[in-house]
């Protein structure tokens, strides 16, 4: 996958930083994190 | 620019996914999944079929009649065409080719003289990855799928934060110390050999400080992390990416077959990988692929890779000096600015959940390794459906295996926890259980009386329910970003790695991978 295909974020993400990727990682995480809590 | 793309198939894929779960949940798919032996599957098949099928087909359907627009919504619901196609592979792969390697191995034994698919290590986690690597370049991701395949980084970085809710304090405490003597020193050590070699083969300083990074530290977030240390190009940051992921992806198939081959154990080969190999999502895909049915194997390596990741400050000091010293005149980078704004949040993250299960909110606070120890009567002593009671004490027989082979055993910890086990016929202690499971890893008696004590430690140990919880969803945020990453590893990338930083990189590489298993396997004890 070329670089030039997208126009935001990158060939490997589709996030404009790896830093947003990682709060985004951390935010789902944490999400499914309490989900577990309160359900399982 | 519109990224949604008139298509059929997330459609398709959503209504096939829909249909094989109610096909399970009905009973029809009985003899398929009794054959594949995959039983324990049919709750999650029917789960993440029906869950995904209504995704893929809301959305399939909105995609197919709607006419988008640029936006939000285009760019994030265009996403599901990619996640769909990824999760079909991957369901495929894990319900459907790993169960079928699984028993066509079995089959060829007798043959063949050994199991062809575990010792190629032909699981989901690697044939997901060879799914995904064959698909892009036999095939080509499909235009529509190409944005969701982006996201198969952020299920790698999701998988390895909620792995953070698998450890507990004591277990860190325990491993704590061992790997960051270890990683230092092989961190350190390849960082050093890289700037060395480098220096020695004439490549621009930009080139080898970002390849030490990447090579000496965590693989692709290192180097691009040090990349604006050392000032480097963009080709040189993709060469050593392609460097990394190509010795990666090497490691990641030889490595597993090597622990096996030598008979290693998670502990050991958990270190090993975590060690040895350069780019963390290969650090998983290795120790997924070595214990395919268990975690503690990618709990240990995780650790490993974890605390190697923590070094990435100290080695984009060290190059940040170490380039301002041979590039006279080099623009000053603001090394703080650098640190801050690169360093990995998902480590933090990880951190972060650990902290959480450590205080007990995931399963009882005495945890060890997402299990606990119980062994009163209320778990010993339990009732079937027909209020029969069900006894897990040892029998008779088993501790007739036991009496008959326990001259055999030296050590007088291991005796003394044997006579316990004997005498009370459950494991008496969390220190006798340990004690025991090295008996059974050193294959002191024989496999009768293995299989006993390993009845009782089944019977004594528990995974809580949240953590079990914990540890599928981790596996299929691991196998969702494996199989993305496969369809990222391009033959063009491979390419790329070639010349003189796959020839440096690879020579650390292999003293790095050999260096660590030598350490690993004189120091590293075997106790899970």
């Amino acid at each position: 996958m070329a670089e030039d295909k997208f126009d935001r974020g990158s060939a490997l993400t589709v996030f404009k930083s790896d830093r947003h990727e990682d709060f985004m990682a951390l935010v789902l995480a944490l999400v499914i994190a309490l989900l577990v809590y309160l359900f399982v | 620019m519109v990224y949604t793309r008139k298509t059929v198939w997330p459609l398709v894929f959503g209504i096939i996914m829909v249909a094989y779960a109610y096909l399970v949940q009905s009973g029809s798919m009985e003899p398929v999944i009794k054959f594949l032996g995959s039983g324990r599957n049919a709750g999650e098949m029917q789960i993440l079929g029906y869950t995904f099928g209504a995704i893929g087909i809301v959305v399939g359907l909105w995609q197919l009649l709607a006419s988008p627009k640029e936006g939000l919504g285009d760019y994030y619901l265009s996403m599901v065409g990619g996640v769909t196609f990824i999760m079909m592979v991957a369901f495929i792969v894990k319900w459907g080719l790993d169960p079928l390697m699984g028993q066509w191995g079995r089959a060829a034994q007798p043959t063949l003289g050994f199991n062809f698919a575990s010792i190629l290590n032909l699981n989901y986690v690697v044939m997901g990855i060879i799914a995904g690597i064959v698909i892009v370049n036999v095939f080509k991701v499909p235009g529509w799928a190409e944005n969701g395949v982006r996201l198969s980084r952020l299920g790698l970085k999701t998988g390895v934060i909620l792995l953070g809710a698998l450890y507990s304090l004591a277990e860190l405490a325990h491993l704590g110390r061992l790997s960051v003597v270890l990683i230092g020193f092989f961190v350190l050590g390849s960082v050093g050999v890289v700037l060395w070699l480098g220096a020695r083969r004439n490549m621009p300083n930009s080139m080898t400080g970002v390849l030490a990074a990447g090579v000496g530290v965590c693989g692709v977030s290192a180097a691009v992390a040090a990349a604006p240390v050392v000032q480097a190009k963009s080709t040189e940051i993709a060469y050593t990416i392609g460097t990394i992921l190509l010795f990666g992806v090497l490691c990641m198939f030889i490595f597993p077959i090597v622990g096996k081959s030598l008979g290693m154990g998670y502990i050991q080969f958990g270190a090993w990988a975590g060690t040895g190999i350069l780019n963390s999502a290969q650090v998983a895909g290795a120790a997924l692929a070595f214990q395919p049915n268990g975690i503690e194997t990618l709990k240990v390596a995780e650790i490993f890779n974890i605390t190697r990741v923590l070094f990435l400050p100290i080695i984009v000091l060290w190059l940040a000096v170490w380039y301002v010293k041979r590039e006279q005149g080099a623009v000053k980078v603001d090394l703080m600015q650098v640190i801050v704004g690169k360093f990995p949040v998902f480590v933090l993250g990880f951190i972060l959940m650990f902290a959480l299960s450590s205080t007990g909110i995931f399963a009882p606070a005495l945890h060890y390794q997402g299990n606990y120890f119980d062994n009163s009567d209320k778990v010993m002593m339990t009732k079937d459906r027909e209020g029969k009671v069900v006894s897990k004490l040892l029998g008779d027989k088993d501790l007739a295996a036991l009496t008959a082979e326990a001259g055999k055993v030296q050590r007088k910890d291991q005796q003394a926890a044997l006579q316990r086990l004997i005498d009370n016929k459950k494991v008496m202690s969390i220190d006798d259980d340990d004690t025991l499971r090295g008996v059974v890893n050193a294959k002191i008696m024989g496999k009768a009386a293995n299989d006993v004590l390993t009845k009782a430690h089944r019977a004594v140990r528990h995974t809580a329910k949240k953590i079990a919880m914990f540890r599928t969803l981790i596996a299929w945020f691991f196998t969702f970003g494996l199989v993305g990453l496969g369809m990222q590893i391009t033959m063009a990338s491979i390419k790329q790695a070639g010349g003189q930083p796959l020839v440096v990189g690879s020579i650390v590489g292999v003293i790095k991978a050999l260096g660590s298993l030598v350490v690993v396997w004189l120091l590293v004890a075997e106790t899970i």
